[in-house]
């Protein structure tokens, strides 16, 4: 689920970035910081929406490097037990298959996927029905639902199941190229 | 009302639930002097029983030492079964308390003056908490099914791989770190075994190779199990629905509950020789009540008056399940108000003590019993009007007409009389309803729910026996 929060952040900066535009200096660089890191409480941090305020700069002793408190507003994806994602595979072995759903990872393991879908090994593997008109393969496009997440503080991995109503395949690798 | 039902869920569930339960750990060998299993049972039973009690008297009366009372109690609060309540008392705390059990176990008056020499203890108290209960036992049932369901049809389950070498375990969220380069298998963080996929617990077999048969079997055995939860505990679900739409019975904390126990003790049984006593405990204002009694008297005096407080009653009751012992506070104020200053005294006291969420509730009472008030006064007046045009012709009517007429008029009056009597035995009839249930019944139409009550207690005797056939 996406969220959009506030959150806040103590930035140092180098004091070459000191002069006009110090305010860009440090939007940048919270942007390059915190864009695309997780953590486990608040999820994955998608993009820096604004900033609120910039709190008064502390220098440093010794290094001259300054500290600002800075508050911005984020966009963030949390992925919670029960929801239902798309998600494009990255991986099919015999255990099941792992997924990503933007910066999440997900697995399934084999007995998630319905039963009658074979794992069949070979150049690409996959698994397929018995009268072969659904495949999952790499770069397939699946909707499966998030039954288990492990969060860490930096890291959060789901496991998730397409055994379930309206769940599994929605489009195939070739017709979406 | 509601107690019976629920107390004959609460002994359901224990036999369901808390069959095997024993206090011991687990480490200590178990021989047959010491497997004191069913003490659960025995005990959850004694307090359908009581209301709150102090647990040393609990203690006393199953023969049970205060210790192993006190760690099953433990395991029940844990379970929120039950409420405890911790306080420490001398001598006119345990007066309290005394009286207010008097006051609603009729049996249990015996030998409790000796315990004056108490000195400050802190003494525990113990109470079961019915609404929590039916919480309780309904999301255990809900949990044991969806468990079973979820096995069923492998939904929601979190697969877990062993290591064939170490045994170590795994489950599918270590998945990313399991997975290796040079096969498709998941290989061992430690000694980089082949992890293997352990089929699931709750219907494990020998092999663990989950083939077609393996699997067909294992859901036939949780099928199998399914239907056997539901089979046994459909006694418990039925009580369960039974009472679902009653309210729970409702004990307030401790504090409460003597307060309002003693309270209706006084109300119920006239002057009780606990009463002085425990008015000075909880600084009542101490005016003893001789007077009590006599209010049943004067109130069945006025037939009409109380009518109206039966209505009243009954159209507050719907906004709020009030426990019984409110209402009866409510309806002594009621009877008591106006014109009965000697009673004035008298009714300040347990209002005052009850807290600020009895006083609420009298206040709202006030409102809808001006109203009726009003109307009653109403009544009243026509009525009389009525009488006296009627006494008025009747004075006539020898003079002007037939004796026919005369006739006639008099079985009018007589008529009019005859309704007022009535009146009044129903007065007599509703303080003779309220006397009786010291504590725990709920007022709402109380002649309904007596007769509600008698159906459904011949059903409850007639499943239990059920049900101990089916132990036995």
């Amino acid at each position: 689920m996406f969220f959009h929060i506030v959150l806040e952040r103590n930035m140092q900066l180098h004091p070459r970035h000191f002069g006009r535009d110090l305010r860009e200096k440090l939007v940048s660089k919270l942007m390059k910081d915190v864009e695309g890191t997780c953590s486990g409480r608040h999820g994955f941090i998608v993009a820096i929406t604004g900033i609120e305020s910039v709190g008064k700069g502390l220098i440093r002793d010794g290094t001259g490097f300054v500290t600002f408190p800075v508050k911005y507003q984020c966009v963030v994806f949390r992925p919670f037990k029960g929801e239902i994602l798309e998600a494009v595979v990255t991986m099919v072995n015999k255990m099941g298959f792992f997924a990503e759903a933007g910066p999440v990872q997900i697995f399934v393991s084999n007995h998630l996927i319905p039963d009658d879908m074979e794992f069949q090994s070979g150049d690409v593997p996959n698994y397929t029905t018995s009268d072969g008109s659904v495949k999952i393969q790499k770069e397939s496009e699946v909707r499966l639902k998030i039954i288990g997440t492990r969060v860490d503080a930096t890291e959060i991995f789901c496991i998730g199941t397409i055994k379930d109503d309206f769940l599994g395949v929605i489009s195939d690798p070739g017709t979406n190229a | 009302m509601s107690i019976e039902s629920f107390n004959r869920l609460v002994k359901l569930a224990a036999r369901a639930f808390y069959d095997d339960i024993t206090t011991k750990g687990d480490n200590q060998p178990k021989s047959g002097r010491s497997d004191n299993r069913g003490i659960a049972v025995v005990i959850l039973d004694a307090l359908t029983r009581r209301q709150w009690v102090r647990e040393e008297d609990l203690a006393k009366d199953l023969k049970l030492h205060t210790k192993q009372l006190r760690r099953t109690l433990r395991f029940f609060e844990e379970e929120k079964l039950i409420t405890r309540d911790h306080r420490k008392e001398g001598a006119k705390g345990a007066k309290v308390y005394n009286s207010a059990v008097a006051a609603t176990v009729d049996g249990l008056q015996n030998g409790k003056e000796g315990d004056d020499k108490i000195k400050m203890h802190t003494h525990s108290y113990c109470c079961l908490d019915y609404a929590q209960i039916y919480d309780v036992v309904r999301y255990r049932l809900h949990r044991m099914k969806k468990k079973l369901r979820d096995e069923l049809d492998n939904k929601n389950t979190v697969q877990e791989y062993i290591c064939p070498n170490c045994a170590k375990r795994y489950t599918a969220l270590d998945a990313l770190r399991l997975v290796s380069t040079e096969d498709e298998y998941f290989h061992c963080e430690s000694c980089n075994g082949e992890l293997v996929a352990e089929s699931d617990k709750l219907a494990s077999q020998g092999s663990t190779d989950g083939d077609d048969n393996d699997r067909r079997r294992r859901r036939e055995k949780l099928e199998d199990m399914l239907h056997r939860v539901e089979a046994q505990l459909k006694p418990l679900m039925d009580q369960l629905a039974r009472v679902k739409d009653l309210p729970a019975p409702e004990f307030g904390s401790l504090q409460a509950w003597e307060v309002r126990a003693n309270a209706v003790a006084r109300g119920a049984n006239g002057d009780n020789a606990n009463d002085s006593k425990s008015g000075q405990g909880l600084g009542f204002g101490g005016t003893p009540m001789p007077f009590v009694g006599e209010t049943k008297v004067e109130v069945a005096f006025s037939g009409l008056e109380e009518k109206g407080d039966i209505k009243s009653e009954v159209s507050v009751t719907p906004m709020k399940v009030l426990p019984p012992w409110m209402i009866k506070e409510g309806m002594n104020l009621t009877k008591e108000q106006r014109g009965e200053v000697k009673q004035e005294s008298n009714m300040e006291g347990p209002s005052a003590a009850a807290g600020s969420s009895d006083d609420k509730k009298s206040i709202g009472f006030e409102d809808v019993k001006n109203i009726q008030d009003e109307y009653i006064k109403a009544y009243y007046e026509a009525l009389f009007k009525r009488q006296k045009e009627q006494e008025e012709a009747t004075k006539m009517l020898p003079e002007t007409s037939t004796t026919d007429g005369v006739y006639n008029t008099f079985t009018e009056r007589q008529v009019g009389m005859k309704s007022k009597r009535e009146e009044e035995d129903e007065g007599e009839d509703v303080e003779w309803e309220e006397a009786p249930p010291a504590g725990n019944t709920t007022t709402g139409n109380l002649k309904v729910d007596l007769n509600v009550q008698a159906d459904a207690s011949e059903d409850d005797n007639d499943e239990e026996d059920d049900i101990d056939w089916e132990e036995g």
